[in-house]
């Protein structure tokens, strides 16, 4: 009775240092928290007490973890006269009260990445392929995302995403030149037009828009501009003189509400 | 007779393509690749490479296979799977890695984490990694962050779960500096060094 007591506990003596040698292992604790020499002695002490195949295979793994412990012990003293040994919880201190602009600094300064060129290779193709394979379908994803029920996709004709604004009536060239055929019409008898007559439109946000057209027009040779006083008038060429890098002076003209009231 | 410098100029112009088309999934190639495409004086080759390099301020890196576990030394017949890679002989300064798609938060992410599984010599368990990253980067870009750092080869996760320096660490990082800056450091007077929230984590730049 007394020898079985004294195999459970010599059992559960050697699973405890088996547990705590596969902790170390894990980096949980300091290799050097276990006594070697106690955890031999542990060994040794219930080593008469083998009688079974698990016994024997119990003992086997408890002299294998504490080696294991030795070599971790080994390797840490190999680490500590190295260059990079600082201790852990003063790396954790350091980390807490640096910024990250100072950890980024730090990380550049040690750091040469590396030169590559991507491309298109057969294991790059294989990994698409598996991850096209993998990937859920369109309804599988969008449940994720819990956007409520789908609504199916509808038609829309151009006029209609005209209105929401989505493409535009006209392409914008096209806007420049119907702009500039007005502009031509509107100059006929004088060959001039008064510039905030010209660009007023039937609501402020038509008069913005007609005022970018005309600076398209003036920088890329489509009309001249003229300052007389006060007074802006706009001269159209007979043939445009479209250069794209666009006109060398710049004359910025503000357009308010109050301008345009002005100019009436 | 061989001419010489025509001879080294071919070679060199074949190692340069070896080293900079990525192949496979790791950039660079092995010395045995190296050794069948350029012969058995390819390192004399990559010499002669190196050296055209420095004016662009790039060299020729040898990585070292990494050692077979936290006991044994590394064989000596290692050389054979040794690896090399073209890479950047100076440093990036911020703007040239956000000009990368590298944020400060990665950048900082990313020292914290190497210098933690470096003081832990080589191995620290995911947790601990996620909440050091957490603690610069806010909680939940600490898991994406860990996923692309395990996934570009900053760092790898053995068969236990835990998490070791990679290849691309052993190939782009100066160890020694980085523990030695963190060493040395202190933290500045009036630094916020307390966690982002999420949604300011959650920002892209």
């Amino acid at each position: 009775m007394m020898e079985k007591v004294r195999r459970f506990s010599g059992r559960r003596e050697l699973e405890e240092l088996i547990q705590t040698c596969i902790s170390i292992e894990n980096r949980r604790f300091n290799p050097f928290l276990l006594d070697i020499s106690d955890a031999l002695s542990i060994i040794r002490r219930h080593s008469n007490q083998l009688r079974t195949l698990e016994d024997h295979l119990l003992d086997m793994r408890a002299i294998t973890s504490v080696a294991r412990v030795v070599g971790l012990q080994s390797a840490n003293l190999r680490f500590q006269s190295s260059a990079l040994y600082v201790d852990p919880s003063m790396v954790k201190q350091k980390l807490d009260s640096l910024s990250r602009e100072q950890l980024a600094e730090f990380l550049l300064l040690s750091w040469h990445p590396i030169v590559e060129l991507e491309q298109l290779t057969l294991a790059s193709t294989k990994e698409a392929k598996e991850f096209w394979e993998k990937m859920l379908s369109f309804f599988e994803r969008r449940k994720r995302l819990r956007l409520g029920p789908f609504v199916g996709p509808g038609s829309a004709d151009l006029g209609e995403l005209a209105r929401m604004r989505v493409v535009e009536e006209k392409a914008y060239t096209r806007k420049m030149q119907d702009l500039w055929k007005e502009l031509t019409n509107s100059a006929e008898k004088d060959d001039e037009v008064d510039y905030w007559d010209f660009i007023r439109g039937s609501d402020f946000a038509h008069t913005i828009a007609r005022a970018q057209l005309v600076s398209f027009l003036v920088s890329y040779g489509y009309a001249n501009l003229l300052r007389k006083g006060n007074s802006i008038f706009l001269v159209p060429k007979a043939k445009p003189d479209p250069h794209p890098e666009g006109s060398p002076l710049s004359f910025p003209i503000p357009i308010t509400k109050e301008a345009l009231v002005r100019a009436k | 007779m061989k001419n010489e410098p025509a001879y080294y100029n071919e070679k060199v112009k074949r190692a340069a393509h070896m080293l900079f088309f990525k192949r496979g999934r790791i950039p660079g190639a092995r010395s045995w690749e190296l050794k069948t495409g350029l012969g058995k004086g390819y390192t004399k080759v990559l010499e002669h490479l190196d050296e055209g390099l420095k004016d662009l301020d790039l060299e020729v890196k040898k990585v070292e296979p990494q050692t077979l576990s936290d006991y044994k030394q590394r064989p000596e017949d290692g050389e054979e799977e040794s690896r090399y890679f073209v890479r950047l002989k100076g440093t990036l300064a911020p703007k040239e890695a956000r000009l990368c798609g590298w944020r400060i938060d990665n950048l900082a992410a990313l020292a914290a984490a190497l210098a933690i599984v470096v003081s832990k010599q080589g191995k620290s368990e995911r947790k601990e990694l996620e909440t050091v990253i957490g603690n610069k980067a806010g909680r939940w870009r600490a898991l994406t962050l860990m996923d692309t750092f395990l996934r570009s080869g900053y760092l790898e996760e053995d068969e236990e779960g835990l998490v070791k320096l990679g290849w691309r660490t052993r190939a782009e990082l100066d160890l020694p500096s980085l523990m030695m800056l963190l060493a040395e450091s202190k933290a500045p007077f009036a630094e916020s060094s307390e966690p982002l929230d999420e949604d300011q984590a959650s920002m892209e730049g």
